[in-house]
């Protein structure tokens, strides 16, 4: 999908969908759309244009600009036709010469305080105030231009992405509008009155000082040149764009990548993306300078040893060296002593060939998958007591949802678009429970208050969910229509003795989580006797020792509440990666085929078999931390790791580093030479999202194109460089195409078997299921039954983490992300994202601080079971006392230095979120942070030297 | 195998019986850890417990003693 750059469509007012159509006659035409819609949209159905200029369709009609206006039969005046609805039988005039005559009088004020330097302007050709000046045939302005005027305002540029010029601003509040309305965050506001108003950010500050989360959002909104992109003023308007989507979080917003030759100018948000409708956040709209970043290693790259230089080669001489390796070391340690890790930010296209390449060139199922440290108790939990590995809704469920739980996840930083719809739906009277140990920004925010917070202890969501299940079902608020229909009854009746145990009331359970009773009461009741209760998780759930169980009792009270298949209602899981969701479908875990079809079943293995022609091993293979076991063990010597920075992301890092090590032949494929790459022997230069086509699936389970914008800049994309790979081992792929992957997922994948390249461009996006019983996809899943049947409703016993806090180590610390960084920070510490977020930095309670004498700034030592590392301490309330808090963004801050490789015990995912330590005041970097300093700086000598 | 490794996959063993120790009587806790480890567990780590578990006195949990007992009888009468 190829374009000349056009601005994308705009209706001037938002769609409204309605069963009711009314018909109206428009300049003599009839006109037939939903009741409810605007004149000015219903207009622009008929290709009929009325100007206008503080009217878009991304924002609720205002009607301050009066440059609107039409003629109504039967009606006074001229009404502005973005604020008036239409009406059956109404007749419209929007052209006439008194119309033209009001709104060129109307302009001429705007222009006379408009600086006339249109020829030099950054949006020449694309400014909405000239575009509109043209279409009303301005000619003249009779006030002249040497009246009070704003032509001196001076521009604010703090913001390292945009510029706010005041002088072209023309008062229009599309910007404040667009934060309060799209973004939900009311960073802007107009200051001042009648002349004298100008927007405003914060109060009086700059951008950059200000609450405003650069989601760009005014940016887009802007009429004029006010609110600029700095690289559009720096090169100029784009000429082609490329619809594709984002390489972010699992959000997966659609984006025009707007282009000038094979320069990306900017990204906007695609209206028409279903994930994301036209908002995007700091990340996806301007974080992208890392694809040109001087970091990017574009050349293969190999070595004997780790010890050694790197010397750059030919791509045949990368793969024929890392397949002779590979061969080498199965002759002589067997065919199991080599597997593969793939990435959840790489296409579905390329995960499924390297778990094909795993399972036909290695013979073996030892893949695993970056999805294994965060979504696989999601994987596990939802298969268990549901029968699918996925979330159940899509986003814009959430908009029909009454009450809505998020627990262990904080949107607003690790999915803000998302995040904006649910605050929309928040500010319309949605009420919000919030579990989580911190006080997110959900919790309290402009015009958004959690009904309840419940601050629970790490290591015990477990014990929440079954108070909560306990309150519902003793007092007997449960759907029990809806569990007798739709449950296994035996079950429910087992669960139901379960959880009716005095043990899990939240009177008996206070002391365990930390929570007040009377509050776990009344947020139960809450969800219960909602219309529609809605839940979304994070990785606040999964990465616990228990994190299966906990989403299996998420399960368990969405069945119970009958809050499964339907609009506003649901389980979902807020996937932290683009393709967390396809990764997993595409059969990456050692014990499943694609689709999630378990390796031992012979009839799905034949499939297999006979498409691919060779036989496959029937046993399941090694997951990622028994990889580095086995590797410690000396039966585990060969790795591929592609887009997955292992070294920096998994618990317990010097344990990593010390398998990575044992390893004789290490391949990476990265776009930058990561933390893992230095251990590597094998470099594969990766590419960009940018740079090749494929799909992404997003936590809705909806299929979005990824589609080539500019060229891999090493010569090959990522399909590309693993078919190389696969066929130096003997494999025989061939395709041209990353369409002829899918073509084969399809064939051999019932929940994709409708899915195409070409039914892609044609609908935008699918949400599998996609086949025959639903050829369009299925938005909502289980909407009659389960698809495992009857519900199952799981037992879910507590637990207790083996990693307690006592009195050496009495704080447990929690990790998280921040807005600003995404994940290992490869992606976002090479771009000014940076400028928000510089280092990782520990929060800690004032309690806790002043105990031990630690003061805002200050270095403190942070001291786990495992290891040890130094962070920046920021004193707040946000945690609460005994926990601590810090981010993983930089490497330097060894944040998994100190967590343990304690694990969920279905599936192996990481404690991350449960971690004893002390913390204590000190002077100088951690003993590892210093031995990694002396490796980093060693490795990036071996690295530049081959560069020279 | 190393012997912490042996001992890493024994705490696991342990772990997912706990998990599951509402599930039913010893018997059936046992069984489905089992069943649990034969679907997820590599061929190696399943012959390295049942191997551990089977030369002389070990020092294992009663409930991880029974779920490998069970873990053997799986392998013999698939490989039967």
């Amino acid at each position: 999908m190829l374009n000349f750059y056009q601005p994308q469509p705009d209706q001037g007012t938002p769609e409204k969908i309605t069963g009711k159509q009314v018909t109206l006659q428009i300049d003599g035409v009839d006109v037939t759309v939903a009741e409810g819609t605007s004149v000015m949209r219903a207009a622009s159905q008929s290709s009929v244009k009325i100007p206008r200029l503080c009217a878009t369709d991304q924002l609720e009609s205002f009607g301050s600009c009066r440059v609107c206006l039409v003629e109504i039969q039967g009606r006074k005046g001229y009404p502005a036709s973005c604020t008036t609805p239409v009406e059956a039988g109404m007749q419209v005039r929007t052209q006439s010469d008194q119309l033209a005559k009001l709104r060129r009088n109307v302009m001429e004020l705007y222009i006379s305080d408009h600086p006339l330097d249109c020829l030099t302007c950054p949006t020449n050709g694309d400014c909405e105030l000239q575009d509109t000046a043209g279409e009303l045939g301005l000619r003249e302005v009779r006030y002249g231009y040497s009246g009070a005027n704003h032509l001196d305002s001076g521009k604010d540029t703090t913001n390292p992405y945009f510029t706010f010029d005041a002088s072209k601003c023309i008062v229009c509040s599309r910007c404040v509008r667009a934060c309060e309305e799209v973004q939900g965050t009311f960073a802007l506001t107009v200051d001042g009155r009648g002349f004298d108003s100008v927007i405003s950010a914060g109060q009086g500050e700059d951008f950059m000082s200000s609450e405003c989360v650069s989601c760009g959002a005014c940016v887009d909104a802007c009429p004029t040149a006010t609110l600029t992109e700095k690289s559009i003023i720096e090169l100029g308007k784009p000429e082609h764009s490329v619809v594709t989507t984002c390489a972010y979080c699992g959000v997966g917003c659609s984006f025009q990548a707007e282009m000038k030759g094979d320069q990306v100018v900017r990204m906007t948000p695609h209206k028409q993306g279903k994930a994301n409708q036209g908002h995007a956040c700091v990340k996806g709209r301007f974080a992208f300078g890392y694809v040109t970043h001087k970091d990017r290693i574009t050349q293969p790259m190999i070595r004997n040893s780790i010890a050694e230089e790197w010397t750059t080669v030919s791509w045949d001489e990368a793969v024929q060296f890392a397949a002779q390796r590979f061969t080498d070391i199965q002759a002589a340690h067997g065919k199991n002593s080599i597997g593969a890790i793939s990435s959840s930010r790489c296409t579905n296209e390329e995960v499924y060939l390297v778990q094909k390449m795993v399972r036909t060139g290695f013979g073996n199922n030892n893949i695993d998958t970056c999805a294994r440290v965060c979504h696989s108790p999601t994987g596990f939990g939802l298969k268990t007591t549901l029968g699918e590995s996925a979330g159940t809704q899509t986003f814009a469920s959430v908009d029909e949802a009454d009450v809505v739980i998020v627990m262990g996840a904080n949107p607003t930083d690790a999915h803000p678009v998302f995040a904006s719809r649910l605050k929309r739906r928040l500010r319309a009277g949605a009420k919000l429970i919030v579990i989580d140990p911190r006080k997110i920004e959900l919790v309290s925010s402009p015009h958004i208050k959690a009904e309840f917070h419940l601050p629970v202890r790490p290591g015990t969501n477990v014990t929440v969910l079954n108070a909560l299940a306990h309150v519902i079902i003793s007092e007997e608020r449960h759907a029990e229509d809806y569990i007798n229909e739709r449950s296994d009854v035996e079950a429910f009746a087992k669960w139901r003795n379960f959880i009716l145990d005095e043990k899990h009331s939240p009177e008996n359970t206070a002391d365990i989580t930390g929570i007040d009773a009377a509050e776990l009461r009344g947020a139960a009741r809450l969800y219960a006797q909602a219309a529609n209760a809605a839940i979304f998780y994070g990785l606040g759930v999964t990465e616990h020792s228990q994190g299966s169980t906990a989403v299996m009792a998420i399960a368990n009270l969405a069945m119970l509440t009958g809050n499964l298949g339907r609009e506003g209602v649901g389980v979902n899981p807020l996937r932290g990666q683009n393709n967390v969701q396809g990764s997993c479908d595409m059969g990456s875990f050692p014990h499943e085929l694609p689709g999630y079809r378990h390796i031992s079943d012979s009839q799905t293995r034949q499939l297999f078999e006979d498409e691919w022609k060779v036989s496959l091993d029937a046993e399941p293979g090694l997951r990622i931390p028994n990889m580095f076991d086995a590797a410690l063990d000396g039966d585990f010597k060969g790795l591929y790791c592609q887009g997955e920075d292992i070294a920096q992301s998994d618990p317990n890092t010097q344990h990593v580093e010390a398998a990575l090590t044992a390893l004789e032949c290490l391949v990476v494929q990265d776009i930058f030479l990561n933390e893992t790459a230095k251990f590597a022997h094998v470099f594969l230069p990766g590419a960009t999202f940018l740079e090749k086509d494929g799909t992404f699936t997003n936590a809705e389970r909806r299929i979005s194109r990824v589609r080539k914008a500019i060229a891999p800049l090493s010569g090959k994309a990522d399909w590309q460089a693993t078919m190389a790979f696969a066929n130096a081992l003997g494999c025989n792929m061939t395709y041209e195409h990353p369409s002829e992957i899918m073509a084969e997922i399809a064939r051999l994948t019932p929940t994709f078997a409708g899915v195409s390249y070409e039914k892609l461009d044609q609908l935008g996006s699918i949400q599998w299921p996609c086949n025959a019983a639903a050829p369009e996809g299925t938005p909502i899943m289980h909407v009659d039954e389960f698809v495992r049947g009857k519900g199952f409703f799981a037992l879910t016993e507590y637990v207790p983490t083996d990693e307690r806090a006592n009195r050496k180590f009495p704080l447990l610390l929690t990790t998280g992300r921040i807005l600003s960084q995404y994940n290992v920070g490869a992606q976002t510490r090479r771009t000014e994202n940076s400028q928000w977020h510089p280092e990782d930095i520990v929060e800690i309670h004032p309690h806790d601080a002043e105990e031990r004498g630690i003061s805002q700034g200050d270095w403190i030592g942070i001291q786990s079971r495992v290891g040890e590392t130094v962070l920046r301490a920021e004193v707040t309330e946000r945690v609460t006392p005994g926990v601590i808090y810090t981010t993983f963004h930089h490497p330097v801050s060894g944040a998994n230095v100190i967590t343990t490789e304690n694990s969920d015990w279905a599936t192996n995912c990481p404690e991350y979120k449960v971690t004893a330590v002390q913390v204590s005041k000190v002077s100088q970097p951690s003993s590892w942070q210093k031995r990694q300093k002396n490796y980093h700086d060693e490795q990036l000598q071996l690295l530049e030297k081959a560069l020279q | 195998m190393r012997k912490d490794s042996i001992t890493r996959l024994l705490a696991m063993i342990d772990q997912i019986a706990l998990n599951m120790r509402a599930n039913g009587c010893d018997h059936e806790v046992a069984e489905q850890v089992a069943q649990h480890l034969e679907k997820f567990w590599s061929p190696k780590m399943k012959s390295a417990v049942i191997e551990h578990c089977s030369t002389g006195p070990s020092e294992v949990s009663a409930i991880t003693g029974k779920a490998v007992h069970c873990l053997h009888l799986i392998q013999k009468a698939k490989s039967s």
